[in-house]
This record gives structure tokens, C-alpha cells and sequence, in this order.
């Protein structure tokens, strides 16, 4: 079961498209589920999503006017409980302890956000923790620059192999990390 | 040919009879020339040409041998007559020459005669009509008491011509107004017997919907005077010339052989008792079948023969020199000239005095026929109180272009 | 109908197969006249008015094949020394036209191969003899026999070998006036019949056109027509029956043919003489199909041909041979309609783009012809949906798509111009063609003079128009969206090029009223950020950095008030924290006065502007968070406004609210920055913080509500337990925990409950994980009740 996670797209507030290499791997048909940080800010990125697989699960990020977008959401895939939060609404933003109260709060086994458009895949506590970062690279004011990126997680029954695209200069390099639930 | 009584005296054996043959000198160069009967049959006999001697022998062969044929001269004359057939009594002998073979005496063998008519005036041509017969012939008699003995024998005579002096072309324009203008154009007046003719038509307006169109050749004989005035008219033959609708601009060649052709030299007046003339008839058919015409004389010579008498030029009418050279008329998309609507843009100085014509009309509407009426400028060339011959189909392919639906 | 001219064709097929046969039998018995005449009778039936044309061609094949007997016996009798003369007068004597002259052709054809000293004339009297036959459907099969007959003797030689068997003038002669004869049949079936029928007709022509086109495919054959010969006779001959025979079905489809059956060589050398003839054709005919056929086959021409210097040099005069003559056809056709003079145009430029893809130039002259053509035309506002427009769109989409860089583009004066014909949809579309091209290449928009000019552009995007338009919100958004995307692409690698982009830029996006600014401010504002990192990057390179960077926080500041005056309060909340985010990283002079102008401006929105509840926490939780990212305030800045927070936290209008808002305040008091980037660590007024949270959550009426404030009160203590808050204590874990204890059992079991209770329960794992743990980092969990 191949799940996307993506997010802080900013188009376009930021950025006028998805890394044209992106798209490319993005293939229709090839995904089964869409979880997605936030931040499309438009329809038509949305739009965009939908073709790729028809379940796409979004939560409300900053630049988000729309109000149909929940600011948390809990997907279940395969034996996975899985939250997903924008994270600007967690202080200290990207903060692990501040996530784990998130975590506990929603019960998952993992726990996705977004917001500061860096990639993070970590465990802790037993819990799996994804920042898939900002799909289009978009600005941030935090730090340096940013390195677009998207997760893809392959969930087969209690295994997530979770693989990280970072788009470095031209070149798309890809990670594997892998997590079990306990 | 011999007589009744000839052949009943003979018959019942009656006295001495004797049977006539005319062998005419040179037989085996000369040529035979075909006539007509007066009943249609088709007779050869030895063709000669004006001023030729007439020779020959006169042979009386007795039917009984060793008894005498007792008579009271004979004689040989050679004839030119003219026999006209509502007046059958009356043979009109243009030419009538004797020479007297025997004094009256009697024969008692068989006895050949020479005879010579040296350079013989022939002033026409043989000639069998609808209503006239010209023919030349000799005759030999047996001068008896009772029943003369004779024996005819008809030669051919061919009136040659030389070539004639004038020949210009017939070119006119004719039409019926605002409906249809043509010019056509015959290259000659004067044709000899096998020749070609070669022409054409051009279309100056057209605002009727023609279907065909063809050339008909027709003999005009005219026999008698006055009161008694005959004519009779023949169309020798119907040649299609075009088939479908023309438009203005158009020009359509012809080309008729005539060489094939029962056809005489014209001839005029001929001894006051006749005439043979001919006429090209050009018949236009619109799609309703109104049929359009305009005749027009043309003169028939006979040309002589180069093998025979040399004289005249010797043009095939097959050679190439016949061929549309495609000069003189429309080329491509070229018109033959500026044509407007109306026929006064011609020049005059081409076209003959009355530069535009009537072109007769036979119609079956009497309505139609007022429409069309004579032009007054020029009533010699119309001749519109002398339409065609209705149409009778002879063998397929000579049917005119009719078109099926109908 | 189709069964009764099936019957006809049937019955004539009857009679030609059994004249045939006929003919065949006297042919084998050497009667000739006799086969002759029997050859008449079957040729008698290709005078019916009858049949259609379809079925009149099958009759003609079928009489044409047993035609080819006759000819071939002839041919041997003939071939051994007898003269055809004889036979070529015989056929003559026919009395039908119809019947005669195919006869005489087949004779001809014998004549011409046992005497071909007589080809010259032959071919001549045929030719000239067919004209005879003026039925249209009857004339064309005839004159299609003459030429089948002629094609293998045509003479094809330039000298003659014998002088009168001609050379291939006398075949271009003879083709030439058949072709025209044919030709002028042809169109006369078009006025023939009623006027009702006229469809029929066109069809019926439709099916014989072939026929007057083989005499050009004939032409085409002849080997010894070189260029000159083609240049002075051929193509004029053809021209003259085309132009001259003024039926438009004719021309049309002539004038394909032309191009279609003679070599490219020679229409690149004829080309002002045949474009001279389209000038002067009917109404009726495309000639934009005719030059736009001629222009695509030169055009494919001159690209795939081994240029030698000729042709390179004549391709080198295409353009200005086809713009010429396309712009006086244009001229003389005063009655073309637009659309075609615009589809004209658009040949050109594909042929400008074909063959000569360096010459801006000439696209951009056949742009500037177009708008002298509209300017004359006095068409100033073309609609949408109408065919002109359909073609303008092409004429300009055609040099975006080819080029595949809008920078080329603007290398073209007259394209805004032309665009300013189109109506607002039209306009519209282009610009978004445009747009959407150089988001599709990723081409940027480098210098602030590229930047103007294709802002004016796509003006219909960027301001309202003087036409008005009823759009669909929806698709208004995504055009402006676009148009927002697009700002990304206005960038010039040279920072202070890319300011004065960026100021241009605000220039033309703020002439876009209220609706559109939000789409098109914040990419300025955010370029605007990221333009004054850049400048922080290079500051070792640039002196005036900081100034610069100050200039661009003051534009970025002026362009939020814009929005902040277009009540877009939210939004322009938002980017004034990223501002300050981003003043907080760069730091340059004076920096904290402007941070703190934007913060306060953040904090004013905040109170002024942004009512609703769910808003005001979402606001105040972002100032929060971006508050304690910053380390840029000094004390005297910073406590006014973490006071402030608190406090704002604490009036917002719902209890949970307030709850959350203060706990999540507690964070300033502790992660908080100073100047120096240390941590406050304040751990009073943490606790003060939390305090306030339990008190407010005592006030919560609603049990479940206030249960589950309770757990997440729990979770923050824990938090700042285990982040060594010393007056946090383990007491007050206990006590919390057995307050929730105490309330969960009361609470309906519902859904919610459940998750109050799920929470608890990872909160105490949590808690018994760490209690647990050895390395509790100097935290102790002694006393901890769980």
C-alpha cells in the first residue's frame, strides 16, 4: 500500500509549481492514499492531488483559506493509526515533545506534520514521526534553504518503509527508513 | 433491248430476223461508270467524257442461217436525251447524230459495221433524277418494211471540270436574335466530287439549350418551267457534327468526306429542262427538339481523274494537308473574337451584305413560327419556305442524335 | 433511382459485351469494316443522357477495355506497311459524333505509332476534333480516351529527332488545350439542370474531377519539361484556363493540383506568378487553403532539401515573395472574410518559423500586416467565439509554441499590439497561453524592461478591462492563481535588477482592484523575503546590503497595507510574521524597530480586524509561535509584547479557547528568546501560564469539555516537568490526575469519552515510559501516582 505525504506546497504564494522532476515521479494510479500537511492554497493543487489517487486526506495549514480542511485528522492504513497536523499550531513548531502531546492526543502510531519545510523521520517513544518537508521547496524564513521534498510510505501489515525524495540541486535522491510498530 | 413484234415475228418464225451487238473500241481500257436505273437499280456502262470519239462495231448476226434479211438500210445513231417522267412520250434529244452502215439491200450473212463518231460533243453528264433521266446512248436499226430491227446500248458521260477559278469560302453569321448567333464557315464554295469539306461554327451567343447539331446534304432537282416547275429535294446524307450544348465562345470543327456520297455535279438548267443543285443544311436541335436551320448552295464539280485525263491537282482528302490545323479558330481558352450580344460589333467588311441572318426555325408550334420570321433585308439566303425533310431513320447509326429518353 | 441506373448500366453493359463480340469475330475473320461498324454500335452507347456519372464511367471502362482489342489487332495489321490513311478518313464517314470520334482516336493512335513523322498534326486534329462533343459528362470521357490513348507516344524529346514528329511542346500544347476543353466542360456541368439540384451536381463534379486533373498529372510525366519550359509554357497555359474559367469548385481544386502534382523546384521559382493567379480567383474559392497548402510544401521543402545555391538563395526570397503576393491577394479579394486573411497570415508565420527560425523580424512583420488589415478593416473588437478569433488566436499561439520561450516573444513589437483586437475572452486566452508557456518551460522573465513589456501583455489578466465580464469565482481564482504562479518566473539573478522587477511588478499587479491583490500580492511579499536573504548572502559583496534589505522590508511593508486595506486581515497578518521572521534572521540596521512595526501590525490586525473566534486562536497561536521563534527583541520590546499575548489569549471569547491559548502562551515565558538567542526559561510565569489554564478550565460548564482540557492541562504540565521547570511539581501532576480520575467515570460514554480516556492512558504510559526510564535526564518521577 504506497502512501503519499506531501505538503507546504505555497502555490502561489511562493512558488509557481511542483519541481518538474517531481512530477514526473508522480505517476497516476501508482498511489493508493494522499496525506497531505497543508498548505495547497489553492484549488487547483488540490485538483491535482485528486488525480493522482482518489483518497486524499488534507489538514488546514496557515495559508489555507479554505475552512473544509480539518486542523487534525486521523487516517487508519493497514494496522496503522496515522495523525496528520499542519504543525503551525504547535509550539514549539517542530518541537518533539510538543508533537508527542499531539501524538497522545490523538493516539496514533504515526504522527505526520508539516510547517517548517524540512524533512523528518524519526521514532520516538516507539511512535514514528514524518515531516515530509515542502514538496515545492517553498521559502521559509527558519533557516536556510529549503530542499524540496515528499514521502512516499510503503505500509505492508505492521512494517512502514517510509522513502524520502529530496530534490538536491538536479537530482532526486531517494531514502529508506523503516519503521515497526511494536 | 429488242421489241415485242421483233420477238413475235422471231417467235413464230416469221422471216429472217437477226440479233444487233455493239462492241464499243477500247472496252478493255476504259472505264465502267455506275447509274441508276430509273427503278434503282444500279447499271454499269463505259464511261466517256465530252469530245471523246464514240467507235466501235455494229455486229448483225443472223438467226437463220442461208435466209436473207432483206431491209431498207441501217443506221446507227448516237443520242443525247433527256427524258422527263410525268411526260413520258416526249424524249428531249439534245444531241442526235447518224451515220448510215448499210444502203437498203439485204443481208445474207452475219456482217460486222464499223462506226465512228469522232470527238463527240457530250455537253452533260448522265444523270438520274427523282423526276428526270439524262442519258446518251446508241442506237442501231434495222430499217424493215414492217418492224424495224434495233438494238440501245447506253454509255456513261462525266462532264469534268477544271478547277474553278473563284472558290471563296462561305462565311456568314446567322441567328435568330437575342436567342442565338452563329458564324459558320465553309473553307469553299465549289466542291469536286470527293472532297472535303472542312469548317466550322462559331457560337457568338447562345441562350438557347442546343442538344445537336448536324450538317445534312441535300439535292435540290428542279425539273419543268412555269406552272409545271418540280422540285424535289433529297438529303444525300446527315452527318453529326455536334452533340451537347455549346456556349458562347465555343467554335466546332467540321469535316465532312463527300467521296462516299451518291452525289452529281451541280448542274444548271440543263437544256432548259432541269436542274441539280446542292445545298449544305446546317440543323441545329435545342433540347426540345425545335430544330434551327440554315442552307446553303454549294457547287459540285466533278474533278477528272489523274490516271485518266492529268489534268487538276491531286490532293488525297485523307493527306494530312486535310487535318484541323486548329488555325483560324478558337485556341485553348482563347475566344475567336471579341463577341458581344449583339451581332452589329462585327465588321462588316467580313461578312456579306446582309451581315446578319435569319437562321429558319422549323417548329411544330405555329405560335413559334410567327416569332421567327423572315428577315426582309435579305430574303434570297433564307430559306425558311423550304424546311428539311422530316427525319427518317435509315440504319442505327445514322439515327441523329436523339437522345433515348424520349 | 440507384436500382434503375443499376438496370440501364446493365442493359448498356448487355450491348457492349455482345457487340464485342461481334467485333472480336469479324476482327479474327479479317472483316474490318464489319468490326467497325459493330465497334460504332458499342461505342453508340456512350451517347446516353442517362446514366449518372459513375455508371457512365463504369460503361466507359468496360468499353474502353474491348476498345484496346480493336487497337491492338490494328496495330499489327497496320504496323506491317498498310496505310492507315484510308482507315483514318473511313471511320469518318460515321454519321454520330460520339461513336465517330472515339473510332478516330483509336485509328489516330495507330496512324501515330506506324507514321510518327505525322504525331505533330494528328495530335493537333484530335484534339481539335473532340471539340465536336460539347456534353460535358460525354466530352470528358472522350477527351479522357484521347489522352489514355496519346500517353505513351507523347513526343517527350526537346530537339526533334525528325522534324515533324514532334517534341514535347507539341505535347505541352496538346495537354494544354485538352486540359482546357475538359476544364470548360467541366464547369459548364455546373450550370446545367435545375437550380435545386445543385448539390447533386456539385457532387457529380466532384466524382469527375479526376478526370481534368490526370491531363496535369500528364504534364507532370512529360520528363523534358524543365524548369524553363515549366516556367514559360506550362504553368502560364494552366494558370490562363484556371483564372479565366471563373468557377470557383475548378480553381480551387486546379490550384491544389498544381502544387500537388509539379515538384517543389518549381514552384519556388513560380511562386509570384501562381500567387498573382490566387490573387485574381472566384469569390467562392479558399484561396487560403490553395496558398496555405503551397506554403506548407515549400515550407517542409526548404527544410528537408540539400540546399544548393540556388534553391538556398530562392528560399531565401520566399518570405518576401509569399508576404507580397499574400498581401495582394488580400487586396484584390476584397470580399475574403477575415478569418481566411488571418488564416493567410498564419501561413506565413509558419513559414517564417520553418524556414527561417532565427528572423523575428518576419514574424513580427506578418503581425504588423495583421494589424494594418484590422486597422483597415475597421475591426477593432473581435468576438470570442468567432472564426477571425479562432485564427488570430492561431496567428499568435503559432510563434509561442514554436519558439517555446516567451522571451522571443517579446522580442515581437506587434504582438500586444495585435492582441488588442481580441475581446476580453480573446485576449484573456492568449495571455494565459502565454502564462501558461513560460510556466511550462520554467523560462524566467530576467530584466524589469522583458518584465514590462510582457505585463502589458497579459493586461487582460492583471487589471479590469473596459469591457466588463460576469466570471465564475472559481475560475477567476484560478486564472489569478496563474497569474500569481507567474510572478515566481519575473527573476533576474542580479539582485537589484530583480528589485526594480519586483517594484515594477507591484506597479501593474496593484492596478488589479481588490479581488485580484490577494492572488497577486503575496508572491510579490514573499519574493520580496527572499530577495532580502539574498542580499544578506552577499553582504560581504554589498556594501549598501543592509540599506537595500531595508528598502525591501519597507515595499514589503507597503504592499501588505494594501491588503490589510482590502480587509484582507488573515492574510496580511500572516505575511507581516513571516516578515518579522524573516527581519529576525537578517538582521540588518535597525532592524528590530522595523521587526517590531510588523509584529505590532500583526498584533493590530489581530485586534482590530480578525473577529470570529476559531480566527482569533488561530491568530494568536501564529503570533505565538512566531514570537517564540524570534530573538530579535530586546527585553524592553519583547515582555510589552508577550503581556500582550497572554492577554489576548485569555479574553478570547470561548473557555477551551482561553484554556489553550494560555498554555500554548506558556511557551514564550519559557522557549522564548532574548536578544542574545538565550531561552527565558521563566519558570513562574510558565506555571503562572498553566495556572491560569486549570482556573479557566474549573469555568468550563461542560463536563467532557472540561475533562479533556483537564487531560491536555496534564500533558503541558508534564511538558515543562520534564523540561525542568523546578516549580512544577509532582504533586500537581497527581492532583490533576486524580481530578481526571475522579470526572472520567461521570462522563456519558460516548466517542469522545473514549478518546479523553485514550488520551489519559497514553499520558500515563508516557509518564510510567519516562518513571521507568534510567536515563530520566535528572527528572524524577518519585511520589508520581499513576
Amino acid at each position: 500500500m504506497l502512501v503519499l505525504v506531501l505538503g507546504d506546497l505555497h502555490i502561489p504564494h511562493r512558488c509557481s509549481s511542483l519541481p518538474a522532476k517531481f512530477k514526473k515521479l508522480l505517476v497516476p494510479g501508482r498511489i493508493q492514499h494522499i496525506l497531505c500537511t497543508g498548505n495547497l492554497c489553492t484549488k487547483e493543487s488540490f485538483d491535482y492531488l485528486k488525480t493522482l489517487a482518489s483518497d486524499v486526506h488534507v489538514v488546514r495549514g496557515d495559508f489555507d483559506e479554505t475552512l473544509a480542511y480539518p486542523e487534525q485528522k486521523v487516517v487508519t492504513v493497514g494496522q496503522f493509526r496515522i495523525g496528520l497536523c499542519h504543525g503551525h499550531q504547535v509550539v514549539p513548531w517542530g518541537d518533539p515533545e510538543s508533537l508527542a502531546l499531539v501524538q497522545r492526543q490523538l493516539d496514533v502510531d504515526i504522527l505526520i506534520s508539516g510547517h517548517t519545510h524540512r524533512f523528518e523521520a524519526y521514532e520516538h517513544d516507539n511512535r514514528f514521526y514524518i515531516n515530509p518537508g515542502s514538496a515545492t521547496g517553498a521559502y521559509n524564513p527558519l533557516g536556510a534553504a529549503v530542499v524540496p521534498s515528499f514521502v512516499l510510505m510503503d505500509i505492508q501489515s505492521a512494517t512502514v518503509v517510509t522513502y524520502v525524495y529530496q530534490l538536491v540541486g538536479d537530482d532526486v535522491k531517494v531514502e529508506r527508513i523503516e519503521y515497526k510498530k511494536s | 433491248m429488242e421489241y415485242g413484234l421483233n420477238a413475235f415475228q422471231s417467235f413464230f418464225g416469221f422471216g429472217q430476223s437477226a440479233d444487233i451487238e455493239i462492241v464499243l473500241d477500247g472496252t478493255e481500257n476504259r472505264p465502267l461508270a455506275e447509274i441508276k436505273t430509273e427503278d434503282g437499280k444500279k447499271e454499269r456502262h463505259l464511261l466517256y467524257y465530252d469530245g471523246e470519239s464514240v467507235a466501235g462495231k455494229v455486229n448483225i448476226k443472223l438467226k437463220k442461217t442461208g435466209s436473207k434479211l432483206e431491209h431498207q438500210g441501217i443506221k446507227i445513231e448516237f443520242i443525247g436525251q433527256i427524258e422527263l417522267y410525268y411526260d413520258r412520250g416526249n424524249h428531249h434529244e439534245f444531241t442526235s447524230l447518224v451515220k448510215e452502215l448499210a444502203r437498203p439491200g439485204e443481208l445474207i450473212q452475219n456482217t460486222i459495221y464499223n462506226f465512228d463518231f469522232q470527238n463527240v460533243e457530250k455537253p452533260f453528264e448522265s444523270y438520274t433524277g427523282c423526276n428526270v433521266r439524262l442519258r446518251y446512248l446508241l442506237r442501231v436499226t434495222v430499217v424493215r418494211r414492217l418492224s424495224d430491227i434495233v438494238k440501245e446500248q447506253d454509255i456513261v458521260v462525266h462532264t469534268l471540270s477544271s478547277y474553278p477559278e473563284m472558290n471563296s469560302s462561305i462565311k456568314m453569321e446567322v441567328g435568330i436574335e437575342d436567342c442565338l448567333h452563329i458564324e459558320f464557315e465553309y473553307n469553299k464554295s465549289k466542291y469536286h466530287l470527293k472532297d472535303v469539306i472542312v469548317g466550322k461554327i462559331y457560337f457568338l451567343l447562345v441562350r438557347i439549350k442546343l442538344k445537336h447539331m448536324e450538317i445534312a446534304i441535300i439535292k435540290r432537282e428542279t425539273t419543268g418551267s412555269g406552272p409545271n416547275t418540280f422540285v424535289e429535294n433529297d438529303t444525300i446524307v446527315k452527318y453529326e457534327i455536334m452533340d451537347g450544348a455549346p456556349v458562347r465562345g465555343e467554335s466546332i470543327p467540321i469535316r465532312v468526306f463527300l467521296g462516299c456520297y451518291d452525289l452529281t455535279p451541280t448542274m444548271k438548267d440543263i437544256n432548259k429542262k432541269f436542274s441539280v443543285k446542292y445545298f449544305l443544311n446546317l440543323v441545329l436541335m435545342d433540347e426540345e427538339d425545335r430544330r434551327y436551320f440554315k442552307q446553303q448552295e454549294i457547287t459540285l464539280w466533278r474533278k477528272g481523274e489523274k490516271s485518266y485525263k492529268g489534268g487538276g491537282q491531286s490532293a488525297s482528302p485523307h493527306q494530312p494537308t486535310h487535318l484541323v490545323a486548329g488555325e483560324g479558330g478558337p485556341k485553348g481558352t482563347e475566344s475567336p473574337r471579341t463577341i458581344g450580344g449583339e451581332p452589329t460589333l462585327h465588321s462588316p467588311s467580313d461578312l456579306p451584305s446582309s451581315a446578319f441572318e435569319d437562321l429558319q426555325r422549323e417548329d411544330s408550334s405555329p405560335v413559334q413560327q410567327d416569332t421567327s420570321p423572315t428577315s426582309p433585308d435579305a430574303p434570297e439566303t433564307v430559306l425558311g419556305n423550304d424546311p428539311p425533310p422530316p427525319l427518317i431513320p435509315e440504319t442505327k447509326n445514322q439515327i441523329p442524335v436523339v437522345d433515348s429518353e424520349e | 433511382m440507384v436500382e434503375q441506373q443499376e438496370k440501364l448500366l446493365q442493359e448498356a453493359l448487355g450491348i457492349v459485351r455482345e457487340q464485342a463480340l461481334g467485333m472480336k469475330l469479324n476482327l479474327d475473320k479479317g472483316k474490318l469494316m464489319d468490326a467497325l461498324k459493330q465497334a460504332s454500335v458499342m461505342l453508340s452507347e456512350l451517347r446516353t443522357s442517362l446514366l449518372s456519372p459513375k455508371s457512365y464511367y463504369e460503361l466507359y471502362m468496360a468499353i474502353s477495355d474491348e476498345l484496346r482489342h480493336l487497337e491492338l489487332y490494328l496495330f499489327d495489321e497496320y504496323k506491317k506497311g498498310r496505310k492507315v490513311a484510308d482507315l483514318y478518313e473511313v471511320v469518318q464517314y460515321f454519321g454520330n459524333i460520339v461513336p465517330r470520334l472515339y473510332l478516330l482516336i483509336t485509328v489516330g493512335l495507330i496512324y501515330m505509332k506506324t507514321n510518327p513523322s505525322l504525331k505533330q498534326a494528328l495530335l493537333r486534329d484530335l484534339v481539335e476534333m473532340c471539340r465536336g462533343v460539347q456534353h460535358p459528362l460525354r466530352g470528358l470521357f472522350l477527351r479522357n480516351y484521347l489522352l489514355q490513348c496519346v500517353r505513351n507516344i507523347l513526343p517527350d524529346v526537346i530537339e526533334p529527332t525528325e522534324p515533324s514528329e514532334g517534341t514535347v511542346k507539341d505535347s505541352i500544347d496538346f495537354i494544354l488545350m485538352n486540359f482546357a476543353e475538359m476544364n470548360k466542360l467541366w464547369v459548364r456541368m455546373q450550370h446545367q439542370g435545375h437550380s435545386r439540384d445543385k448539390e447533386k451536381r456539385e457532387k457529380e463534379r466532384e466524382e469527375l474531377r479526376l478526370l481534368v486533373g490526370t491531363n496535369l498529372v500528364r504534364l507532370s510525366q512529360l520528363e523534358s519539361i524543365n524548369l524553363d519550359k515549366y516556367c514559360k509554357l506550362v504553368l502560364p497555359g494552366i494558370l490562363e484556363q484556371v483564372v479565366s474559367c471563373k468557377d470557383a469548385i475548378a480553381q480551387e481544386y486546379l490550384m491544389e493540383c498544381i502544387i500537388q502534382v509539379f515538384p517543389d523546384e518549381f514552384h519556388l521559382t513560380t511562386l509570384n506568378p501562381f500567387l498573382k493567379s490566387c490573387a485574381e480567383l472566384q469569390t467562392g474559392v479558399n484561396v487560403k487553403n490553395v496558398v496555405i497548402s503551397l506554403v506548407d510544401r515549400l515550407a517542409s521543402y526548404s527544410q528537408n532539401c540539400h540546399q544548393d545555391e540556388t534553391s538556398t538563395q530562392e528560399i531565401s526570397q520566399l518570405f518576401d515573395i509569399f508576404s507580397d503576393q499574400v498581401s495582394s491577394i488580400i487586396q484584390c479579394r476584397t470580399d475574403m472574410p477575415p478569418e481566411d486573411i488571418v488564416s493567410l497570415q498564419v501561413s506565413l508565420v509558419n513559414l517564417a518559423l520553418k524556414c527561417y527560425p532565427e528572423r523575428v523580424d518576419y514574424v513580427d512583420k506578418v503581425l504588423l500586416t495583421t494589424s494594418l488589415i484590422f486597422e483597415r478593416l475597421q475591426l477593432t473588437c473581435v468576438e470570442h467565439t468567432s472564426a477571425v478569433s479562432r485564427q488570430l488566436n492561431r496567428l499568435l499561439s503559432i510563434p509561442v509554441q514554436q519558439y517555446n520561450n516567451i522571451l522571443t516573444v517579446l522580442k515581437l513589437t506587434q504582438f500586444t499590439p495585435l492582441l488588442s483586437v481580441f475581446d476580453l475572452t480573446g485576449r484573456k486566452a492568449m495571455a494565459t497561453s502565454v502564462v501558461n508557456n513560460a510556466l511550462a518551460n520554467n523560462t524566467m522573465v530576467p530584466t524589469p524592461d522583458q518584465v514590462e513589456t510582457i505585463l502589458g501583455m497579459i493586461s487582460a489578466l492583471i487589471c479590469d478591462q473596459e469591457e466588463q465580464q460576469e466570471q465564475d469565482p472559481e475560475d477567476f481564482a484560478e486564472e489569478q492563481g496563474l497569474l500569481g504562479r507567474f510572478i515566481h518566473h519575473l527573476k533576474s539573478e542580479v539582485p537589484d535588477e530583480q528589485f526594480l522587477i519586483l517594484v515594477g511588478a507591484r506597479k501593474h499587479f496593484m492596478t488589479g482592484g481588490d479581488k485580484r491583490i490577494r492572488y497577486t500580492l503575496p508572491p510579490i511579499v514573499f519574493q520580496a523575503y527572499q530577495l532580502a536573504f539574498k542580499y544578506s548572502q552577499i553582504r560581504d559583496q554589498d556594501d549598501m546590503w543592509d540599506k537595500k534589505c531595508g528598502k525591501i522590508l519597507q515595499f514589503c511593508h507597503q504592499t501588505i497595507m494594501a491588503l490589510v486595506k482590502a480587509e484582507y486581515a488573515d492574510l496580511a497578518l500572516r505575511l507581516f510574521l513571516h516578515g518579522t521572521l524573516a527581519i529576525g534572521q537578517i538582521r540588518f540596521t535597525n532592524y528590530e524597530t522595523i521587526a517590531y512595526e510588523f509584529l505590532s501590525q500583526a498584533f493590530t490586525l489581530y485586534e482590530d480586524e480578525i473577529c470570529d473566534s476559531k480566527s482569533q486562536l488561530g491568530a494568536i497561536t501564529l503570533i505565538v509561535g512566531t514570537f517564540e521563534r524570534l530573538a530579535c527583541f530586546s527585553e524592553e520590546n519583547s515582555e510589552p509584547v508577550m503581556t500582550q499575548c497572554a492577554l489576548a489569549a485569555s479574553k478570547l471569547l470561548k473557555k477551551p479557547d482561553q484554556c489553550r491559548g494560555v498554555c500554548v502562551c506558556a511557551h514564550l515565558f519559557w522557549s522564548g528568546k532574548s536578544q542574545a538567542g538565550q531561552e527565558l526559561k521563566d519558570g513562574k510565569r510558565v506555571l503562572d501560564c498553566l495556572k491560569k489554564g486549570v482556573r479557566i478550565a474549573h469555568q468550563c460548564m461542560d463536563p467532557s469539555v472540561q475533562t479533556q482540557l483537564f487531560v491536555e492541562l496534564l500533558n503541558h504540565y508534564v511538558y515543562f516537568y520534564e523540561k525542568g521547570n523546578a516549580l512544577i511539581t509532582v504533586s500537581m501532576l497527581n492532583q490533576l490526575i486524580s481530578k481526571i480520575r475522579e470526572e472520567l467515570p461521570n462522563l456519558d460514554s460516548t466517542e469522545e469519552t473514549e478518546q479523553i480516556g485514550k488520551h489519559l492512558s497514553n499520558t500515563i504510559e508516557h509518564l510510567r515510559n519516562r518513571s521507568e526510564s534510567t536515563e530520566a535526564d535528572g527528572v524524577s518521577y518519585d511520589g508520581l501516582t499513576l
